[in-house]
């Protein structure tokens, strides 16, 4: 790497991190606010990518994971009277749970019947969330989730009830799940997912079994989706239905595929951008969504490939220029 | 460092135009409304919004409030807790709102209240029903929050009550939106009726959003219930209505069957006499205030005023009322005015909060009789 | 409407997340031509299919034409975006406000054995009838329809022999969302317009592509009949929310019987 390119490196990270600290460090809730969003936002997407784009399965299931994990760690905090900081653990092994018994028994028949009993668990949850009534409260949703406490060496138990406080909190969580999930796609396991999306025949020559691999994906990514879930409902303090709403999945799917499946960061910057954007575009409270809807599509004629795409062909540019 | 040097100066300027400015005379009163203005419930989003809108012109009309004009800021919450917790976040980090209106959903109040508490700036609820709204306000801790409109417990006892004087309260099936609305307004029912020995004799929910209720109008005709609760609103109303009418299920209706939807022609033929309903409100209360809402909301947005655009015109008034007692745009003071509200409402009863900060508003009963639509009375909730 | 679905994405291998929006758009362009226009019942049929088939050849033209091919992804964030843009560019036109299609025929029912049916349902049924008959014998019986299966089956072969796939694609997308039209002008007069109602339609449709095989047009129109029957009968007998997840059931059972669609070409995606 040249010295301008070590120089650009630094001056990124350390924009990185002032980006990440910003919202700690501005005042008022409202940045820290949409700080927790873009966090928790940015680990689901990462959840998808891992599914999606490394393994090669459409899955809708994510937001199902999503809200599973918040009414598992919901429920064990109210009724069972749980620490956030096991429940929300439990909420993410739920998730997973689930998501290797459907995935298990879906894969075996074909990655189509994978996405298609996906998109009708993601809708099954959202019934029996709204009908389940003695669980789940139905409609009328578990209200006034308590604010978590965390034991701070020299200051004892603190409440998390700020937002700013709850930020540092998901970014820390967001940190460890992305760092984990980096790990793992760029392990031998990674190597594995995309030789199997790619040629599953090949890999499967080559000694690798696809069903497992596929399963250890969805596993981590509904582990890591549910945890966030878990997280996520305690800074809103009230889990409904609505944590099931299908413009979650809208918004990951948009996230990943604008971001690039299979780019790590790519999807991390798109998962930042997207989830900030409807809240840039307050400032018309009737055309919104509309523009949205049009910076969307505008995006998809620019970005042919994702951004990850873009990322890519200017890299295999730069190489075929250094060795021209 | 340079750069802040730099910026000295017009920060100094702005402190100078700041203080020049005559005393914020031209300065409006900011209110902030986070409700649904995309999503499944945009309608109901809607009908606030134009509720609200038009109190807030006639204000402005008649002067504004303290000498101030008013403004408000309708931000999009998709009836979703996480879009309004941001919605509102966003409003009230720029500090220049003195007060919050609505949220419309439940889930979406629940979800805001423990904000505007920590930001001490009032909350006045419109169109949320569950009941966890008013058990946490006032008394119940939070003192930020007021509930303006009746909860369903309290509109479904008063429709059950004269449904018993009436002697007509066996065999009772109910339909309902599988909402917070439709589940607590079947909670309310299922109470007002055990409290005098009966029970419901069926129950069924439907998704929001259904378009076709054959199925469920076939199996209820085999059924055979004497009269049958609808909790329904907006456009699925209106096709379960219209539905209701084409194939002749001739069951009588109660519950909240909102008249002011009904399309003439179904009125007119008289398939829907014998049709009871309670209402917090509806469009042909024959009081003079009432009247010349209705005229004015006609004019204003082309469209009649329904319940929610009708609570959210009463309660942006209670704001507005309480602004102006209060003397000033300061959210505590206004929070201190608006417990001691004292307002007649245009139903002509008087909008008073209790120790939960809920108001005991009056509910309408009607009934359809020849195809013309009977108001019988207000019942105190 | 699932026809519609299905023919797009056999032609064009492009999941339509809008197509409920066009369906939407069908109604509201019914609602424009009757309560306005005072435009008969059959005239407004007509017109409102040929609209939006209108529609959908901007559509192709303005965007889709260039994701045909293998960029599956892409089609899904256009398609979403365009949803977006339909669905909440018609709520700050139109307003939410529920809109009800008056016709000439809004109250007349038809009795049969003791049942009373309203007539705009027999008018529905059979123009769906209709439609499927025009749709399978185009598809099977003239050039137009055989260039469209054989661009699904195999696009470069298609290709050499001398099929242009452009044009074909763009008159499978205009069929495609003029269909959605056509059930959006159908069923306005019977159900409230508003510019939400597309969305409840899509789930729906997308389980009757999957279960009538992707991109077969008659495995969705058994499909759409069956899963109809199926939701009247569990609505008879079971609480009615059960209904709404019927259709998931029923699609998870059929895959595990038949993964390939009822008349099984097998799923491609």
């Amino acid at each position: 790497m040249t010295a301008a390119g070590r120089a650009a490196r630094a001056l990124g990270v350390s924009a990185a991190v002032l980006a990440l600290l910003g919202p700690l460090l501005l005042p008022g809730e409202y940045p820290a606010t949409l700080g927790i969003s873009i966090a928790t936002f940015a680990v689901l997407a990462t959840g998808l990518n891992l599914v999606y784009g490394y393994t090669g399965l459409l899955s809708f299931a994510q937001v199902a994971f999503f809200g599973i994990g918040a009414y598992t760690s919901a429920l064990l905090v109210v009724q069972r009277g749980w620490s956030l900081w096991v429940a929300f653990v439990a909420g993410g092994i739920v998730a997973a749970l689930l998501g290797l018994v459907v995935a298990h028994a879906s894969l075996r028949l074909s990655r189509h019947a994978f996405s298609i009993v996906s998109l009708s668990l993601a809708l099954l949850c959202l019934i029996v969330a709204r009908d389940w009534v003695s669980l789940t409260r139905g409609p009328m949703g578990l209200p006034g989730l308590p604010a978590p406490r965390l034991l701070v060496p020299g200051l004892g138990a603190v409440a998390v009830d700020r937002p700013g406080v709850f930020y540092g909190v998901v970014l820390a969580f967001a940190v460890v799940a992305l760092a984990a999930t980096h790990r793992l796609v760029h392990s031998r396991v990674g190597r594995a997912l995309v030789a199997i999306k790619l040629n599953e025949a090949l890999a499967q020559s080559h000694g690798v079994d696809p069903l497992r691999y596929r399963l250890l994906a969805i596993g981590v990514s509904a582990l890591l989706t549910g945890m966030a879930g878990g997280l996520f409902v305690f800074h809103l303090t009230i889990v409904d239905p609505s944590i099931f709403d299908f413009y979650y999945t809208e918004t990951m799917l948009i996230m990943v595929i604008t971001g690039g499946p299979g780019s790590f960061w790519g999807v991390v910057g798109a998962a930042v951008v997207i989830s900030a954007l409807p809240d840039l575009l307050r400032f018309s409270t009737d055309l919104r969504m509309v523009l949205y809807g049009i910076v969307l599509i505008a995006a998809v004629l620019a970005f042919p490939g994702g951004v990850g795409g873009w990322i890519a062909r200017r890299r295999l540019l730069r190489w075929r220029r250094a060795l021209s | 460092m340079g750069r802040i040097d730099r910026r000295l100066p017009i920060a100094l300027l702005l402190v100078w135009l700041g203080a020049v400015t005559p005393a914020g005379a031209q300065e409006p009163i900011h209110i902030g409304s986070s409700i649904p203005i995309t999503g499944g419930v945009a309608f109901f989003g809607q009908h606030s919004r134009w509720g609200t809108e038009l109190a807030i012109a006639e204000a402005n009309a008649a002067g504004g409030v303290l000498g101030r004009k008013i403004e408000v800021n309708f931000q999009d919450n998709r009836c979703n807790p996480a879009e309004a917790v941001k919605s509102v976040t966003q409003m009230l980090g720029e500090k220049k709102y003195v007060a919050m209106l609505d949220g419309l959903c439940s889930g979406v109040v629940l979800a805001i209240m423990p904000l505007i508490e920590r930001a001490q700036i009032p909350l006045v609820v419109a169109n949320a029903s569950a009941t966890a709204v008013a058990e946490k306000s006032g008394a119940g801790g939070n003192k930020w929050t007021f509930k303006v409109n009746p909860t369903d417990a309290s509109l479904a006892e008063a429709m059950v009550a004269w449904l018993a004087k009436e002697g007509k309260i066996a065999n009772i099936a109910f339909l309902g939106e599988d909402t917070d609305f439709g589940r607590s307004g079947m909670l309310g029912f299922q109470s007002a009726l055990g409290r005098r020995g009966q029970k419901l004799a069926s129950t069924d929910f439907y998704q929001q959003g259904t378009a076709d209720f054959t199925a469920v109008f076939t199996k209820l005709r085999a059924q055979k219930p004497a009269s049958l609760a609808l909790y329904a609103i907006a456009a699925d109303f209106q096709n379960l209505i219209r539905q209701y009418h084409s194939f002749g299920v001739g069951i009588p209706l109660t519950g909240r069957v909102l008249s002011d939807q009904i399309p003439k022609e179904i009125l007119a033929s008289g398939a829907l006499d014998g049709t009871s309903s309670v209402q917090p409100y509806t469009p042909e209360v024959e009081t003079a205030g009432n009247k010349a809402f209705v005229a004015a909301f006609q004019k204003m947005h082309g469209n009649p005023p329904n319940l929610l655009s009708y609570m959210s015109y009463e309660t942006t008034r209670v704001l507005l009322d309480a602004i102006k007692r209060a003397g000033k745009a300061d959210p505590a003071a206004i929070r201190d005015a608006l417990e001691k509200t004292k307002l007649s409402s245009l139903l002509g009863d008087e909008i008073e909060f209790d120790k939960n900060n809920l108001a005991h508003k009056n509910a309408v009963i009607l009934t359809i009789k020849n195809g013309q639509i009977v108001v019988l009375g207000l019942s105190r909730t | 409407m699932a026809m519609g679905l299905s023919l797009i994405f056999g032609v064009l291998e492009i999941v339509n997340f809008a197509h409920g929006e066009f369906y939407m758009l069908g109604a509201m362009i019914a609602y424009f031509l009757v309560a306005r226009l005072h435009v008969g019942y059959w005239p407004m049929i007509a017109g409102v299919t040929l609209a939006v088939a209108a529609l959908g050849v901007v559509l192709y033209e303005a965007l889709l034409a260039s994701v045909r091919g293998r960029s599956f992804e892409r089609s899904i964030l256009l398609t979403l975006g365009v949803s977006m843009v339909l669905q909440n560019g018609a709520i700050a036109l139109w307003t939410t406000t529920p809109r009800m299609v008056e016709t000439e025929y809004a109250y007349t029912n038809v009795t049969a054995g003791g049942i009373r049916i309203p007539l705009l349902r027999v008018f529905a049924l059979a123009l769906a009838a209709a439609a499927f008959a025009a749709l399978f014998t185009v598809l099977h019986r003239t050039r137009i329809g055989k260039a469209m299966r054989g661009l699904a089956q195999n696009p470069d072969a298609a290709l050499m022999v001398g099929i242009d796939p452009r044009a074909v694609s763009r008159l499978a997308g205009a069929i495609g969302i003029g269909l959605a039209g056509l059930a959006g002008a159908a069923l306005a007069p019977i159900y409230s317009v508003h510019p939400t109602m597309g969305f409840a339609f899509v789930f729906k449709a997308f389980a009757v592509i999957i279960v009538g095989g992707l991109g077969d047009v008659r495995g969705a129109a058994i499909a759409a009949v069956a899963l109809g029957v199926v939701e009247s009968f569990v609505a008879g007998f079971f609480p009615l929310i059960l209904v709404d997840a019927v259709a998931f059931v029923a699609m998870i059972l059929f895959l595990l019987f038949r993964p390939a669609g009822l008349f099984g070409r097998g799923v491609r995606v």
